[in-house]
């Protein structure tokens, strides 16, 4: 084992980037703060959502107010710049002494490379629900504590179908039936964004029912399990039934999220294969819209036993390596007061892992019943923590879109999983 | 003549530059490909030519991604050479129109290729798309494609882009080179009683060779680097379809955090590139003449 120093990466790094021309692009940076007094102590926090800068902007004013000694920089990096830089940030300790990660892959590297300070027992770990932080640890430590509740499921008119008499499908039957009416009334069933997220995020509600294992993936990556069992199989049959029923739209494997969002939008399509993080846009699109969750239940109603999927994300950390995780802690614990959590919700359209969150706005009432009355599962896709494995994975489902046949895709992605097996 | 030793001193910022953007980090490379070094982590371990078995013996997506680079950089080399060269013909005498039209072709190599992601994105839309809008206004529906969705031909439509985003570029290179042959020449092909094919041929094809060379081989590397194009456009789908070595090895680094590994698809990468430019500078060697 030789050991290195972090630096180099560094090094190798920023002449890579520059070159590439991704250094171009500075993270979005503010600071509510100046430096006032030299007992001050200036903490950064890193994390990849733009949209929310306003909001984080106000409570960062109100937490420095609260606590004049801590100053808090933020920057925010796109999605895809903080997935492949974030974490090298943290090599040195000077920045992201509070950072967010994602579940899955980046969690893991970052756990692998003990970047996180382990949260374990203190006070405002409590002000979480416990069964939604489980993504977060690892080895019986709590090393970060999602803050987003997300709902990885079709957001479907429910406007439409009150209007056609439909009800919400409890089985593959019954979901067959929903969407042949919806064909007879020239309506396309599903907004399939296949260009880009449709895949990574249909998948989840796709298989749920097919392989209740959670632990499905990490056998599979194990070798264990293989994706040329039923479990798989089954659900890219599955995939290929709405392909060809054209219970999704036609070339959906060349249709990005805008325009599926716009048909559904229009009304053309009446569910969009994503997630609960697009109804806000989509009522931004058309105000008159009545949104609700459904997944698609793949099984016969006595088989089922997931009704939804659910993840846990923008997992807020410590830097194992910052010389202020006591402030970096505070931050966090001023985050997860009820009252901030609330102002961040309500401000940003989100569901949150924080207990006694207070709903405002109609659509987040109007779902919030996801988060204690139905019976969701943790995205499957986040429990493969090998990148390659759930390339291969998603590759399955856009062959199949493109005309494979199941085994055969089947097949080939297992052939990439074993190339990456351990 | 002597050269004073103080002269050597102006080609030390030069060298340093050289030496941190690009020595460094190709030796770098080099080194962490014989390990398995995960980009984060203060440790690794040497895992001797591993990482080049693996990529060469079992990874069926590299392999994939390197015949996609193949017909990417075929295509790609080949109607941008043609078409810029065709366009350097049209536009070679210095008149306004010209000129006007050379700074028109060129206008695509200026715009960042994010923006000509977006536009040609949208160009290829199934549904909102232009293209296959325009396919239906001509009555040519049998000719609508999901452009980027159908894993047969994705790669061939982000060429396309490729070529409309560079060929005005290599026009330029192509332009100095057609006014650099003397007009005496085509003169005495004239009088000879040569066609236009064979004054072509004999005469200004060899006289372009080495524009062409520098074309071919520049229009090369640029395709197996079209990073930027690639990932805003397909990310490397459906089906891997579009995925060539660049993408991979960012793939392979920052998602699977497979440094080591990564480096060793990016030495490999650096191989195939040199080995491709050298038969194309042995190919086109042999085609130049002088008068």
């Amino acid at each position: 084992m030789i050991s290195k120093k972090s630096s180099i990466p560094a090094l190798f790094l920023i002449p890579l980037l520059a070159l590439a021309g991704c250094a171009g692009e500075s993270p979005d940076s503010s600071s509510e703060s100046e430096s006032g007094s030299e007992d001050r102590t200036q903490i950064s926090f890193i994390h990849w959502r733009g949209e929310d800068k306003e909001v984080f902007d106000d409570i960062i004013a109100q937490f420095e107010e609260e606590y004049p000694e801590i100053g808090v920089e933020m920057n925010i990096y796109p999605s895809e710049q903080y997935q492949a830089t974030g974490q090298r940030m943290l090599t040195d300790g000077s920045t992201g002494d509070v950072f967010t990660s994602f579940p899955g892959a980046q969690f893991e590297a970052i756990a692998n490379a003990g970047f996180f300070e382990d949260l374990s027992g203190e006070d405002f770990v409590g002000n979480f629900d416990e069964s939604l932080i489980t993504v977060g640890e690892k080895d019986g430590q709590q090393l970060a504590l999602p803050y987003q509740l997300v709902f990885n499921m079709p957001v479907y008119n429910k406007g439409m179908f009150d209007e056609l008499g439909l009800e919400v499908p409890k089985s593959w039957t019954e979901f067959q039936e929903m969407a042949d009416t919806l064909l007879e009334n020239d309506i396309t069933p599903i907004a399939f964004p296949g260009a880009d997220i449709g895949p990574n995020q249909f998948m989840n509600s796709m298989m749920m029912n097919n392989a209740p294992d959670e632990d499905v993936f990490q056998k599979l990556q194990n070798g264990e399990e293989s994706l040329t069992n039923e479990w798989w199989v089954k659900t890219l049959e599955d995939f290929q039934l709405l392909e060809q029923k054209g219970y999704i739209q036609p070339d959906a494997l060349g249709t990005s999220q805008d325009s599926a969002m716009a048909m559904v939008a229009n009304e053309e399509a009446a569910m969009l294969a994503t997630g609960s993080y697009h109804m806000a846009s989509l009522l931004d699109l058309n105000p008159d819209l009545e949104l609700d969750l459904m997944a698609p239940i793949t099984v016969e109603e006595s088989e089922a036993e997931y009704e939804g999927i659910n993840t846990a994300t923008f997992m807020l950390a410590v830097n194992s390596n910052s010389e202020k995780k006591e402030q970096a802690k505070e931050f966090i614990r001023f985050l997860s007061r009820p009252e901030i959590a609330s102002q961040y919700a309500n401000e940003t359209g989100q569901h949150l892992t924080v207990n006694d969150v207070e709903y405002e706005s109609e659509v987040l009432q109007n779902t919030a019943y996801w988060i204690d009355e139905r019976k969701t599962r943790f995205q499957p896709r986040f429990l493969i923590t090998n990148a390659q494995v759930e390339a291969a994975v998603l590759s399955s489902i856009e062959n199949v879109l493109g005309g494979a046949d199941p085994m055969e895709a089947a097949e080939e992605a297992q052939q990439i999983v074993e190339e990456n097996l351990e | 003549m002597k050269i004073s030793k103080t002269i050597y001193l102006f080609f030390l910022p030069g060298l340093f530059l050289y030496s941190i953007f690009f020595l460094y980090p190709t030796v770098s490379a080099l080194f962490y490909s014989f390990t398995d070094w995960d980009g984060l982590s203060d440790a690794y371990q040497f895992v001797g030519i591993g990482n080049y078995e693996r990529a060469l013996t079992g990874d069926s997506v590299f392999r994939k991604t390197v015949g996609n680079n193949l017909k990417f950089m075929l295509m790609v080399v080949i109607f941008q050479t043609l078409v810029a060269l065709a366009f350097a013909m049209i536009v070679l005498k210095n008149t306004k129109t010209n000129l006007f039209l050379r700074a028109l072709y060129f206008f695509p190599t200026i715009l960042s290729s994010v923006s000509v992601a977006f536009i040609w994105s949208f160009i290829y839309d199934p549904s909102l798309g232009i293209l296959n809008q325009i396919l239906e206004l001509l009555g040519l529906d049998f000719l609508q494609q999901n452009w980027l969705g159908n894993s047969d031909i994705a790669i061939y439509s982000l060429a396309i882009t490729q070529i409309w985003f560079h060929a005005g570029q290599m026009l330029i290179i192509f332009v100095a080179g057609l006014q650099a042959i003397p007009e005496d020449l085509y003169e005495v092909a004239k009088i000879e009683g040569a066609s236009k094919w064979q004054t072509f041929r004999k005469v200004t094809w060899p006289l372009l060779a080495p524009s062409a060379t520098i074309v071919i081989a520049y229009t090369t590397i640029q395709s197996f680097k079209a990073f930027d194009l690639v990932f805003a456009m397909t990310g490397g789908g459906p089906n891997n379809s579009t995925e060539i070595i660049a993408t991979y090895i960012f793939d392979v680094a920052f998602r699977s955090y497979n440094f080591g590994y990564a480096s060793s698809i990016s030495v490999l990468f650096m191989i195939i590139i040199a080995f491709i430019t050298f038969l194309q500078f042995k190919a086109l060697r042999s085609d130049r003449i002088s008068y």
